[in-house]
């Protein structure tokens, strides 16, 4: 459980909160870059941290993220027209460029100097891979560019999504780093969903329903390990890394591509959960590429031309009990990605953990709030910069491994969980 | 359609998790106090034990080893040698009576044979067993030898590079 006053320090990221000003240290997933496909293409309404932004890409291709009102009226400037350098607000035609800076007041004498007045507060949009990222923190602390792996293979190794997931982004992330729930909720999809199934490990998964967890500190963040029973007396591991503050990796199965997930608050009720597949040295195969745009492994279907989940809160996710009675599912609803949004949704928009009762075996989720807390309050109180912010951080991998029963597996697996260009990742 | 796809109240549906509905929850205590026993294996997981016995908790007791290790084939229940938080003796068989978490605290990896002792006593009392590496601070990695003693007993092993986690954990387990 955690205090009434731990919970709301760890969920509540707007402006001028200490969790809102902790995810301003780091550089974060805004967009896909397919939503700006070309130059002057129509502006893209994000809310990101409680805030209320436009996305626009203008003639020149320079990308722009910045207050979605105009300082005039207050209207939204997705009605804007994006146009010769800048947004113009079709109101009164107010322009501003792509760092906010408004550019053109019609209305008053361009040698009065008004507009040059007017600035919408502006965020840096930068694309690397197929993800635009921002950072919503100070300028002068603004960190090196994101190096996650996923983001920096070559484009046809990998794939990204996102979707809506209408609770707060800690229980969504506590998700992510929640090995247990994978024997229960999950234990479908191992048998069928083309992303996951045929791997070795997935035998020893079937064969040993209660793996045994070691959590290990990392310097960005946690290892989480969960321990089977292999051959001989050795021990499969599959090993996920959680980088702060909200960045996870599900340990890999073969040659399959391996995911993982980032979840950045909307506001205090919604965030985003972003879905990675890449492979580390070769293209996705067609078949791969399409069963992600499908909805499989990770990655889910949408409401046509949203990023709202096909299956969501209104239709109950679509919940099939037959499915659930033959064990096609565990719970009824379909595919990975929403198995796990459905029962992260159900706890409620943030959920109240004065009332949980935790087991040792969710000491993975202790000790991430644990940390959080701790960098939470380092940076309020003494400026201290957060774990994670710093690009080594980010070189991390998950990794599926037998191991003898004496090795640690933080010590064993070190270079394995490191990414490494052009290294195959350690599977079974 | 069926009467059961179609919710007639807002409450009967997925809907109900509107930050407004979720308000109706039950506020009856929905769990009993947890009795925990923690046990500090060695002096560093001692003293790290210590800063925390004075703090409030709700039925946790903290009890360290008395006298050297023992060969756990040849050690009974009540014959492992145990003091409390006070310094007062300490019986492991009354101390496990009713417990519903151990948690076994190592810093350097000695006294094997009284770890196997207390977690096959946890064990055969259906007890869960969770165990907590303190890594050296200045690696941030725990020896093999901490690892190694408590991965065979423990249903969850933490290798933590901070102290602070100790009361953290046992605050969320409800100690």
């Amino acid at each position: 459980m955690l205090r009434k006053d731990v919970n709301d320090l760890l969920t509540q990221t707007s402006p001028d909160t200490p969790m809102g000003e902790m995810f301003r240290q780091y550089w974060i997933p805004a967009l896909l870059a397919s939503e700006l496909p070309e130059n002057d293409c129509p502006p893209v309404r994000v809310k990101l941290l409680g805030e209320r932004l436009i996305a626009f890409r203008d003639s020149k291709g320079r990308l722009g993220l910045m207050d979605e009102f105009c300082a005039h009226r207050g209207v939204s400037l997705w009605f804007g027209r994006n146009e010769e350098g800048g947004l113009r607000c079709p109101y009164h035609g107010w322009k501003y460029d792509y760092q906010g800076n408004c550019i053109e007041v019609p209305s008053e004498p361009e040698e009065s100097g008004f507009c040059e007045r007017i600035k919408l507060r502006a965020y840096p949009l930068i694309q690397v891979g197929d993800v635009l990222w921002t950072h919503m923190g100070d300028k002068e602390n603004r960190p090196p560019e994101p190096e996650w792996e996923f983001a920096t293979v070559p484009a046809e190794q990998t794939f990204t999504s996102k979707r809506w997931q209408e609770c707060n982004w800690l229980q969504a992330m506590e998700g992510g780093i929640d090995s247990s729930h994978v024997s229960f909720l999950h234990s479908g999809g191992l048998k069928s969903d083309p992303l996951f199934k045929g791997a070795k490990g997935n035998q020893y998964n079937e064969a040993d329903k209660k793996p045994i967890f070691e959590v290990t500190e990392a310097d960005g963040g946690l290892y989480i390990g969960a321990r089977r029973n292999a051959e001989e007396g050795r021990f499969y591991w599959r090993i996920t890394p959680w980088v702060m503050p909200s960045f996870t990796m599900v340990p890999p199965r073969g040659d399959h591509p391996m995911h993982g997930h980032f979840w950045i608050p909307i506001d205090d009720e919604n965030c985003w959960a972003w879905s990675f597949d890449y492979h580390p040295t070769r293209a996705l195969t067609k078949d791969e590429r399409q069963a992600m745009i499908d909805g499989h492994g990770v990655h889910n279907e949408y409401v046509p031309g949203t990023f709202r989940p096909l299956q969501n809160k209104d239709n109950d996710y679509l919940m099939d009990r037959e499915a659930q009675r033959r064990g096609d599912t565990y719970s009824g609803v379909k595919g990975i990605a929403m198995q796990d949004a459905s029962l992260q949704e159900s706890m409620g928009p943030i959920v109240d953990r004065t009332k949980e009762n935790l087991v040792s075996t969710d000491n993975g989720i202790i000790m991430a709030r644990h940390r959080l807390r701790k960098a939470v309050t380092a940076l309020r109180d003494k400026g201290v910069r957060p774990p994670g912010v710093d690009a080594a951080h980010h070189k991390v991998r998950s990794v599926a491994a037998v191991l003898d029963p004496d090795q640690a597996y933080a010590e064993a697996c070190k270079e394995d969980l490191t990414a490494r260009p052009g290294v195959k990742q350690t599977s079974v | 359609m069926k009467p059961t796809d179609s919710p007639t109240l807002l409450s009967s549906c997925a809907r109900a998790t509107t930050w407004k509905e979720a308000q109706f929850r039950v506020e009856y205590p929905n769990s009993g106090c947890r009795k925990t026993r923690i046990f500090a294996l060695d002096d560093r997981a001692t003293s790290a034990m210590a800063r925390i016995t004075e703090q409030p908790w709700n039925d946790a007791r903290f009890l360290t080893l008395a006298g050297d290790d023992v060969n756990p084939d040849a050690t009974s229940a009540d014959d492992l040698a145990l003091v409390d938080s006070h310094g007062a003796k300490a019986d492991l068989a009354n101390e496990l009576s009713g417990a519903d978490v151990v948690v076994l605290i190592s810093g350097s990896g000695d006294n094997a044979g009284a770890a196997e002792v207390v977690t096959r006593e946890a064990y055969n009392r259906k007890i869960m067993t969770a165990g907590l590496a303190l890594a050296d601070p200045a690696t941030g990695h725990a020896a093999d030898a901490v690892v190694n003693i408590l991965r065979p007993f423990a249903s969850v092993l933490v290798v933590a590079k901070d102290d602070e986690f100790i009361p953290a954990m046992l605050s969320a387990l409800r100690a």
